[in-house]
């Protein structure tokens, strides 16, 4: 096998790609293949995405206005604004790379014909589903109104008639993700294809099984703590209650010990597909494989121990802050050393300044905003001015948005051939990218502003000297949000017009663009060999197929004289 | 029509060493979610000294020492069901039926015990002590409730002698899970009693 068959597997018995393995609604909603999985997680991660994304601008257009308006009083914008947070935290970003991305790609990355355990895979979506469902339950039920973080005493003894709902919903959503992590974790050990070593393996899977670890480590604690919380708000009694000689400090403990690594589980997989991108897009050799492989573990092993950075004003020992706050500044050594090593790679790469490119390079410039403006925030006495302003808003929505989601959108794009058979349209698609990148710029970085200069977060009203600021804000998100509709459009089209997808179209040499566009049923009809998934030395275009193809027993023999020669990375 | 594949495995032996893995994990995450749940105890039993029992509290239920038994034993005969299942040997049914015998066992008394303490007015509400006796507890049988469906399941292929030396990958799954049940109960158990020291 030199070259690559880039036509779909026409076999026998098994018909066209995985969509069209079997047919009708029911062989979706049974199914145990992960990359239909995949594609169900992102079709409602995507759903909720919109969902969210409208509440976002219906926050931002009462702040158009500093005092009261008609259309919503200050009870429906704290929903609105609770809503959006809930949603855009547990039904967007946590699932979003690893569940609908991930489930895709990982065993074709791996060259395996599925996750360990596609039974449990499945459960998955399905407990995603009923959180959702809880979610919806909740709205019908009163709405919540807490924000996205539950505090107690408010949440336990007052707050909104659909708080215990959707408190549930966060608990089940919890146990999907967890499944998701350790379907992975097992999937990763045990089903690498023979000569894939853990330094031959992409680095989105290592980003991924740290992640995966953090899920699984982390998550339950968040079970728990909702669990708690509910049987407190129901029975009036419980351990977060002071009356009782409780401590609603500890609820905020609880809540961290899984918050913040929670952030890690929404940007290290975000870090995993820059890896790819930049590699692939510049076509040049990752630099620092190893640095960036074992940057996202220690990033997994600091997340658990940085917590109380989110409480330095709620009366936790001086001893305690000052512990909290350095550790938190070890985090940027990690980080750091990833955004050198995708700068490393970029020079002299050949790059292609194309849609995915743009998201890579757009998460790199907003990672390093909101790396940095994370500094003031974890300096003990800029904290307590800064703290509970739009600075903190801005800073993880440079975070959060600019980086974990603009990165699961530059995957999606980097994969939509992969995993639709089409090509997007270039031109539309750098037109989205720039509309995304400035309105997300002006919506948050003036809110950086707005916080330093004492705009406290969640506020319904506003004092007159704030007014520009917002305004500005306001018409970032409308532009951010401009942007995604056409990103939407074009990529709803292309699914009827686009281009048929070559199986290689970027260039890339790891597995999965060595199977063909959709991939087949089975991923791969025997256990393909591996080489280097970074040396694209073996990789070259071909006109005919109007795509890259990888020329196997090159790639794989570069790759084993490496090792021979211990040259390695 | 077409069946898609249920396990991206080949062979049975990998298939059973990757379940393994799997179930540990599945024991961390709920080994966390119980230290977790201790942890929160702790922190307000610790906070509140000796003052967070009330003066008429009663004392633990000697009845947990019978549940404790119970459940000791439910994994001795539950590692003996897995030990025949290992040989393909008969006792494989008989041994899981008294496993989830004594399960049931250890549910009810644990029942009595709770009974006992709304009798004497100790209910769940009454004070912070009460509650989280009655959350931790609550806790730890409900894992066992949820272990109930695949013990069943279990017990009726295990009486048909279904499990061999060559596929008892269900026995194995249900002996850790219990075994760790067992563990979680002693510790929780030791917890709840130092806790109760004035
Ligand atoms: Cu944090």
């Amino acid at each position: 096998m030199t070259t690559l068959d880039t036509r779909p597997h026409i076999t026998d018995e098994v018909p066209g790609n995985y969509l069209t393995f079997r047919r009708g609604i029911l062989s979706w909603i049974f199914t145990l293949d992960h990359k239909r999985i995949g594609v169900m997680y992102l079709v409602a991660v995507l759903s909720s995405f919109f969902v969210g994304g409208v509440m976002a601008l219906l926050v931002r257009t009462k702040l158009l206005f500093p005092g009261e308006v008609s259309w919503m009083t200050a009870d429906q914008y704290n929903k609105a604004f609770t809503l959006h947070g809930a949603i855009m935290v547990f039904l967007v970003i946590i699932p979003s790379i690893p569940a609908a991305l991930g489930n895709f790609v990982l065993p074709i990355m791996l060259g395996a014909k599925d996750v360990a355990f596609p039974r449990l895979n499945l459960f998955s979506f399905y407990l995603w589903v009923m959180g959702a469902a809880c979610a919806v339950y909740s709205l019908l039920a009163g709405g919540f109104d807490t924000g996205w973080t539950f505090y107690t005493p408010y949440s336990s003894q007052f707050g909104a008639g659909g708080t215990i709902p959707v408190l549930v919903g966060v608990f089940i959503l919890g146990f999907s993700s967890i499944f998701t992590g350790l379907n992975f974790i097992v999937t990763i050990h045990k089903l690498r294809p023979p000569g894939m070593t853990w330094f031959r393996m992409p680095l989105f899977l290592w980003a991924v099984y740290a992640t995966a670890i953090i899920q699984v480590l982390a998550t339950p604690v968040l079970g728990i703590t909702v669990a708690l919380l509910v049987v407190e708000r129901a029975f009036n009694i419980g351990i977060f209650d002071a009356s009782m000689g409780g401590d609603p400090v500890l609820f905020q403990h609880f809540f961290w010990f899984y918050s913040h690594p929670a952030v890690y589980i929404m940007i290290l997989p975000g870090m995993g597909i820059i890896s790819e991108i930049i590699a692939v897009h510049s076509h040049r050799h990752i630099f620092g494989f190893r640095f960036i492989a074992f940057s996202s573990i220690a990033i997994a092993i600091f997340s658990f121990l940085v917590w109380g950075h989110h409480m330095f004003t709620s009366g936790q020992s001086p001893l305690m802050n000052v512990l909290f706050s350095a550790i938190t500044f070890s985090v940027a050594i990690p980080s750091a050393v990833k955004v050198f090593n995708w700068l490393a790679t970029l020079y002299k790469g050949s790059i292609s300044l194309n849609t995915t490119m743009l998201y890579g390079l757009a998460f790199i410039f907003l990672f390093t905003i909101g790396g940095l403006t994370g500094i003031p925030l974890a300096v003990l006495s800029t904290d307590i001015h800064l703290h509970d302003t739009y600075y903190v808003v801005a800073h993880f929505h440079y975070v959060m948005m600019g980086s974990a989601l603009i990165a699961m959108v530059g995957g999606l794009h980097h994969w939509w051939p992969k995993m639709t058979g089409r090509m997007f349209s270039e031109f539309w698609g750098r037109i989205g990218c720039t509309l995304v990148f400035v309105g997300f710029n002006v919506t948050f970085f003036t809110q950086f502003m707005l916080g330093s200069q004492g705009m406290p977060r969640r506020y319904y009203a506003y004092q007159p000297e704030f007014k520009m600021y917002h305004h500005i804000s306001t018409g970032g998100s409308y532009i951010m949000g401009i942007g995604f509709v056409i990103t939407a459009i074009y990529l709803i089209h292309s699914l009827f017009a686009g281009k048929k997808a070559p199986a290689n179209p970027w260039g890339g040499a790891s597995l999965e663009w060595q199977c063909s566009s959709p991939p087949p049923h089975d991923n791969f009809a025997t256990t393909p060999r591996v080489g280097d998934c970074y040396d694209f030395s073996a990789v070259h275009w071909d006109e005919k197929l109007q795509g890259y193809v990888v020329d196997t027993e090159a790639h794989v023999a570069a790759a084993r004289s490496d090792s021979a020669s211990g040259k390695g990375h | 029509m077409v069946r898609e594949r249920e396990t991206p495995f080949d062979d049975e032996q990998a298939r059973f060493s990757a379940g393994v893995l799997g179930m540990w994990i599945l024991l961390a995450v709920l080994a966390v979610l119980f230290v977790a749940a201790i942890l929160g105890y702790l922190a307000v039993r610790i906070d509140n000294g000796s003052a967070f029992i009330p003066a008429n509290a009663p004392s633990l239920p000697l009845l947990l020492l019978v549940s404790t038994a119970f459940l000791v034993l439910s994994s001795l005969t539950m590692q003996m069901a897995l030990r025949a299942a290992r040989t393909g040997g008969a006792s494989q049914g008989r041994m899981m039926m008294a496993t989830l015998g004594l399960a049931l066992g250890f549910l009810v008394v644990q029942a009595l015990a709770w009974r006992g303490l709304l009798a004497e007015d100790f209910g769940p509400t009454g004070s912070l002590y009460a509650w989280t006796f009655f959350v931790l507890t609550a806790l730890h049988g409900a894992h066992v409730v949820g272990g109930l469906p695949p013990m069943v399941i279990t017990t009726w292929r295990a009486s048909r002698g279904a499990y061999t030396p060559e596929n008892h990958r269900g026995i194995a799954y249900c002996a850790m899970y219990w075994h760790f049940l067992d563990g979680a109960w002693l510790v929780l158990y030791a917890t709840i009693w130092l806790g109760s020291i004035r």
